[in-house]
């Protein structure tokens, strides 16, 4: 079969995918885009403006399977394609130790549901070394990477205000929607306790950008949005790029290696065309991986040569390694002062309205933990669905008072969710299991996983911390927020779909995979344009650093190819 | 799945059009305006009327008797009053016939659970649950609530490194009703769920989401209310 010759091969459509195809094709550069899952249509995969009613099933699913765990992960009604498990492509963890691995296969990712919490690292944030002596210092500093924030944030639309917190940097801000009163009520508390509260900064758009109109607030982000007023890489960047002409989105390929020509240059990939179940090639004069950091490094360990016995571009040893995701943990509480509120509509724009940013940065002497933590609020009159009364009728028994109990309460659930830095550690990482191939014959990862005592000591500092504001503003604590996922007091590694760091940057090839402009450094024309260029992984949600990375890695290789140099 | 309980589905094409006018009017209002509320109030009556009742409903497991069984508990659980209607007009005997058809583990809970149901009727009271009296009928569910709440505690410890007031719910000691309880269990959380996500039980809980807006605003009368109630002051 001929081989198709493109400018530039990116592997994944997600947050750092879909930016690099938009970003090259614009410039007239022509590329092609494989994702492994299916092509995206909104008018018939998002479940936007539905009501449980629609549905026999009442969002429960067939059989009720969201009463018995087996429902699709985060809720019918999200724009999730794919979850925690997917059938004939398993992953593996060593013996004694737990990781999970969220996968969305469809063009867009894990982006089309995401939270689309967008927060900036911070000056701090890139040098963390130098700073505590633990973990590493990143390659860049925060100066480098401002004008793709301002970038990124000026294309995306984020929302926010000007507040000048070093430890949060201010961006480009759409105007955010003021706070539900919930959220007045424990920023109040906050203001009692010294845990600031601001607007939250979120991926969406809250006056009309490009063609997309302004949020509308319906408050259903996550199942994905029909009018775009949010970000995903599939209707924000790759829609878009697909309209310049300049690309080809190829689906339902699953890529398995990396193919090298005599003189160790990649010069395209190897992949599976699932429907066709037959083994397809493409050739490129630059390759990018970009297909989440788990997965791009599983295609480098599994992308063997002779030049690269050990994977492609791993002679440092370290892709795999230093493996991150968020330091996760929750309560929930019920706040009496919001009893039989008068009804509005607390949709919104899709997420809470207000967070607090790591408030602490500069008084890490007097706490036994390094790095910090934001904090996230759920609450409001939430749209009923499976077991959304559980508890309230159980207390109530059944009858009159059921119903009396459950009008009165309806509404006074919050709950706070801590979202903390992780210091990479020897013991985290993943390698190719030698023993399983998923159904494409693929060999799997294995993952590897500890966190050590920081994690679990930052995780006691949120667990005191949300007690307190949810006691400081009347409250009662009911419990932990995600009885399923926290059980053990922090949040199962992998779980908060933050994983970053398998493929890290830095300025030394011994110590690095890439360079400073995510460039392997052995493979000149190889380039990473996800979360596994990640040297740390701070307290902040990492899509919008995904976007900017790869939006700078884009117009550095846009200018390599145009000198000749790749 | 298509949904012939009651509501039929909005198809997707009207669905799209309704969302095509929101999307349509919000543009034409550029930047930093929406469209106008009555315009969006048109496209949501607009969904709103597609979603009508559709015929006899056909029992898709149960027997006569065990579907008769289940709309009087769904009376029961969830009764009419100034509200809104009860469970059995929000759809709970469908939906639980829906779901135990679909999954085996739920038919045994419910065909079991009637049998026990009308076992321990006829035991106490002489005759089947549904021809019991409506006091004999709330006579038993009141003995399984007296006898969950002992068997399951009040609230529990959940001993965590640091914080130990978690209240979930534990065992505190078995109960000769056990079966009784699963199946009760079962009802409430299948009953009570059918009746709040119906157009009934939103407009009972007075959910006002699922809509769409010009500008997001909360109202004064609300925020005011809360603050009166706590120990705080509004920033």
């Amino acid at each position: 079969m001929a081989e198709t010759e493109f400018d530039v091969v990116v592997v994944g459509a997600g947050a750092g995918g879909g930016t690099m195809a938009r970003v090259l094709s614009e410039k007239g550069i022509n590329v092609a885009l494989l994702e492994a899952g299916p092509m995206l249509d909104p008018q018939k995969d998002f479940k936007t403006n539905k009501w449980p009613h629609d549905y026999g099933h009442r969002a429960a699913e067939e059989g009720g399977k969201a009463y018995f765990g087996t429902g699709q992960a985060y809720g019918f009604m999200t724009a999730v394609s794919g979850g925690w498990e997917l059938e004939g492509e398993p992953y593996t963890s060593a013996p004694g130790t737990e990781f999970a691995w969220f996968r969305s296969r469809v063009v867009g990712g894990r982006t089309n549901h995401y939270g689309r919490m967008s927060f900036r690292f911070s000056d701090l944030d890139f040098k963390p070394y130098s700073r505590d002596g633990i973990g590493w210092d990143w390659p860049i500093g925060y100066d480098d990477i401002a004008p793709w924030y301002d970038r990124a944030e000026e294309y995306i639309g984020v929302t926010g205000t000007v507040e000048g917190i070093r430890s949060a940097p201010d961006g480009k801000f759409h105007e955010p929607p003021p706070p539900k009163v919930h959220e007045r009520l424990v920023r109040a508390a906050g203001k009692k306790l010294g845990v600031p509260f601001i607007a939250n900064r979120r991926a969406v758009i809250t006056r009309a950008l490009n063609d997309r109109p302004a949020c509308h607030y319906c408050g259903q982000c996550g199942r994905g949005c029909l009018t775009a007023s949010n970000y995903s890489a599939s209707q924000v960047d790759i829609f878009p790029a697909m309209k310049t002409g300049n690309l080809s989105v190829i689906t339902d390929a699953m890529v398995r290696e990396v193919e090298v020509d005599e003189q160790g240059l990649a010069k395209g990939v190897a992949y599976v065309d699932k429907a066709a179940r037959a083994e397809k090639r493409l050739r490129g004069r630059a390759v990018v991986l970009a297909a989440s950091a788990c997965e791009t490094a599983r295609l480098m360990l599994n992308s063997k040569s002779k030049h690269f016995p050990d994977g492609i571009a791993n002679g440092s040893g370290l892709v795999g390694r230093y493996l991150m995701d968020t330091v996760g943990f929750s309560l929930r509480g019920t706040l009496p002062a919001l009893e039989n509120l008068p009804r509005y509509d607390t949709e919104g724009f899709g997420g809470a309205h207000l967070y607090a940013p790591w408030w602490l940065w500069d008084r890490h002497d007097r706490l036994d933990f390094p790095r910090g933590y934001h904090i996230e609020m759920g609450g409001g009159f939430r749209m009923p669905g499976p077991n959304s009364f559980g508890r309230t009728a159980r207390a109530a028994g059944y009858g009159a008072e059921l119903k009396r109990r459950i009008r009165q309460e309806y509404g006074c659930g919050i709950g706070l969710s801590g979202r903390g830095e992780m210091i990479p550690n020897n013991q985290s990482y993943m390698d190719i299991d030698p023993d399983t191939v998923d159904r494409w014959g693929i060999p799997v990862p294995r993952f590897h996983f500890s966190f050590s005592d920081y994690e679990w000591k930052q995780a006691r500092h949120m667990e005191r911390t949300f007690r307190d504001l949810i006691e400081a503003a009347g409250g009662r604590v009911l419990g932990i927020g995600n009885i399923a996922r926290e059980a053990q007091g922090i949040a199962v590694p992998g779980s908060i779909i933050h994983e970053v760091g398998t493929a890290r940057m830095g300025d030394n090839p011994g110590s690095s995979v890439l360079n400073r402009y995510c460039q392997a450094h052995e493979v000149k024309n190889l380039f990473v344009a996800d979360g596994a260029s990640f040297v740390s992984n701070p307290d902040k949600n990492p899509t919008l650093t995904i976007n900017a990375l790869s939006w700078r890695t884009a117009e550095y290789l846009a200018e390599e190819l145009r000198k000749g140099n790749v | 799945m298509s949904s012939t309980q009651g509501f039929v589905s909005l198809d997707a094409l009207s669905r799209r059009d309704a969302l095509r006018r929101i999307a349509l009017a919000l543009t034409a209002a550029g930047l930093g305006q929406g469209m106008d509320p009555a315009d969006a109030a048109q496209v949501h009556q607009q969904v709103g009327e597609e979603r009508t009742l559709q015929g006899q409903y056909k029992i898709k497991y149960f027997n006569e008797h065990e579907f008769r069984t289940l709309e009087r508990l769904s009376e029961l659980i969830v009764p009419a009053d100034e509200g809104g209607p009860s469970g059995r007009e929000g759809g709970a005997p469908e939906f639980i016939d829906l779901l135990s058809s679909q999954n085996e583990e739920l038919a045994h809970v419910f065909s079991g659970g009637i049998l026990w149901l009308d076992n321990a009727s006829v035991e106490r009271d002489g005759a089947r649950f549904v021809e019991c009296s409506e006091q004999a009928q709330t006579g038993l569910l009141d003995s399984l609530v007296d006898a969950e709440r002992n068997e399951t505690g009040a609230e529990t410890s959940w001993d965590t490194r640091e914080y130990r007031r978690f209240s979930v719910f534990g065992v505190k000691s078995p109960s000769d009703m056990r079966q009784g309880l699963e199946f009760f269990g079962w009802s409430r959380r299948l009953i009570v769920d059918a009746y709040y996500t119906s157009p009934a039980g939103i407009k009972d809980l007075g959910f006002l989401g699922n809509s769409a807006h010009t500008e997001y605003t909360v109202p004064r009368e609300a925020i005011d209310y809360a603050f009166k109630r706590s120990s705080l002051r509004d920033a």
